[in-house]
């Protein structure tokens, strides 16, 4: 279960403070996969990264009581004088992962990333790609009941994709998602309930499709708007 | 595969920590040649260079103590503050990245650094007694109690500047600029190359209100046996070190969030 509690978060602008959303009250029950919708800059992702509990709101708390992921695929916490295998060592470490299950999820890393050799090479010597491929395999080799996704099904080369795609499908039979995306059937094809953030508010709605039709609701009447002035 | 069971919250902490300590002895010693020996040999070139200046001087700086042992006993406590507060300034810049793990938070970064830096400072401590009395430079050595205590409090108030300098340094960052300017000044007030009885004693009252002072006098008193810090005074450096780990502590719990949100 995760509970946003009169959950309030706003930016520094230089023209005051651009509220992203105001006193949001909300309740997911576990087993359900969360999409969220809106357009850039609506707060899409810090919504997400609030309810992991990287980043928190100006007012108001997330009650959870399920182990959250940190987005999948970020490769922020990489640092580029160590190794991949160093990099994965004290990620696993952080989680208490030590040991024998250390070697295991090194393992599961190195065939998911195939990256090779590179694996024992610094992280500062990869190129994009591979960078992204071992952040990739160390968030899926780490198992979490609920794992955030911040529009990463973009990196990489088809093959890769499709892996991705698989690896998500297999994980979903044991956690959940909460997905930030703009594809629409990537949404419609994985979450069962959506929240639509637009110009301060977040409406939450039970199917996902329902955010879907408010979204494009939302860009069409802009779009008309827009050609009308 | 991954963690199956929940942890609690020591044993989280305890997991953060000794990651990150690994962390940073692979990021600090892992790229140079000596590798860890760089540890041992920094503070050992600094005595080295300063008691080659001084021992021109021909005469010891203390009776009965060793210029080296006396400048070692000065030097080593002084350049674990000295790094202690000069990287505590950018801990929370430095480690932005880190925090997308939520069980890391900018407390974690700055104990391990201030632990890792610790660990350095006895250990290169030990080693150099070692190596000069290897050498045959050596002198009765004093309390070993006392140099525990001094050193549980030295740790504690390290560890409270730092907190409240990783915040200073967050939220105001052009105190990054001016605040390790003062660390060169505390160089020559804290009696890491003289005692101070050898300054005019109009000036002690104001000199024995600097916590760094009894820490280093206290310091010798308990490595050498002859040493007596005339103005040391372990009342002082009590209040101090646990005063300035609760003020840190407290200046930590109320912005710790601020600096780890998006603002």
């Amino acid at each position: 279960m995760i509970k946003l509690e009169n959950l309030t978060k706003s930016y520094r602008t230089p023209q005051g403070r651009n509220v992203l959303f105001k006193a949001v009250n909300a309740t997911f029950p576990e087993g359900k996969n969360i999409g969220i919708l809106g357009r850039n800059g609506a707060g899409k992702s810090t919504l997400l990264r609030i309810m992991g509990g990287i980043d928190y709101p100006d007012a108001g708390r997330v009650i959870t009581n399920q182990r959250i992921s940190w987005p999948m695929g970020l490769a922020g916490g990489f640092q580029g004088s160590m190794t991949g295998r160093e990099n994965v060592a004290f990620v696993c470490g952080l989680h208490g992962i030590w040991g024998s299950g250390q070697r295991k999820v090194m393992d599961t890393v190195q065939g998911f990333a195939e990256i090779g050799n590179y694996f024992d090479a610094p992280i500062k010597n990869y190129s994009s790609g591979m960078r992204s491929r071992l952040a990739f395999g160390l968030s899926i080799a780490i198992d979490f009941d609920v794992y955030l996704v911040d529009e990463v099904m973009s990196v990489g080369d088809a093959q890769f994709k499709s892996k991705c795609e698989a690896v998500i499908a297999e994980k979903r039979k044991t956690s959940t998602f909460i997905i930030v995306a703009h594809t629409m059937s990537l949404l419609r094809k994985n979450c069962e309930v959506g929240i639509y953030l637009e110009e301060g508010r977040v409406k939450i709605c039970d199917s996902m499709d329902e955010a879907i039709a408010l979204y494009l609701k939302g860009t069409d009447s802009r779009q008309k708007s827009n050609i009308a002035s | 595969m991954g963690p199956t069971v929940q942890r609690t919250v020591w044993q989280i902490q305890r997991d953060v920590i000794h990651a990150l300590l690994v962390r940073e002895m692979k990021t600090r010693f892992g790229k140079w040649r000596l590798g860890y020996a760089w540890a041992l040999l920094e503070p050992a070139m600094h005595i080295m260079v300063l008691a080659t200046i001084f021992s021109f001087r021909g005469r010891e700086l203390y009776p009965g103590i060793p210029t080296l042992l006396f400048m070692l006993g000065g030097i080593a406590p002084f350049l674990f503050f000295s790094h202690c507060f000069t990287k505590s300034l950018a801990t929370v810049a430095s480690n932005r990245g880190l925090f997308n793990y939520r069980q890391l938070r900018p407390f974690d970064a700055v104990f391990s650094r201030v632990l890792l830096e610790f660990i350095i400072y006895l250990l290169s401590l030990v080693a150099l007694l070692i190596v000069l009395a290897w050498c045959g430079v050596q002198a009765a050595f004093g309390n070993f109690l006392l140099l525990v205590e001094v050193n549980v409090l030295f740790f504690g108030f390290c560890l409270g500047l730092s907190l409240v300098l990783c915040v200073v340094g967050e939220r105001y960052p052009e105190f990054s600029k001016v605040l390790p300017v003062l660390v060169r000044p505390l160089y020559f007030m804290s009696g890491v190359f003289f005692s101070l009885d050898q300054i005019p004693k109009e000036y002690h009252p104001y000199l024995i209100w600097n916590p760094l002072l009894h820490v280093i006098e206290l310091t010798r008193q308990g490595l050498f046996a002859s040493y007596h810090g005339m103005f040391a005074n372990f009342q002082h450096l009590t209040f101090t070190a646990i005063g300035m780990l609760g003020f840190g502590l407290l200046v930590y719990r109320v912005s710790w969030r601020d600096l780890v949100r998006s603002q």
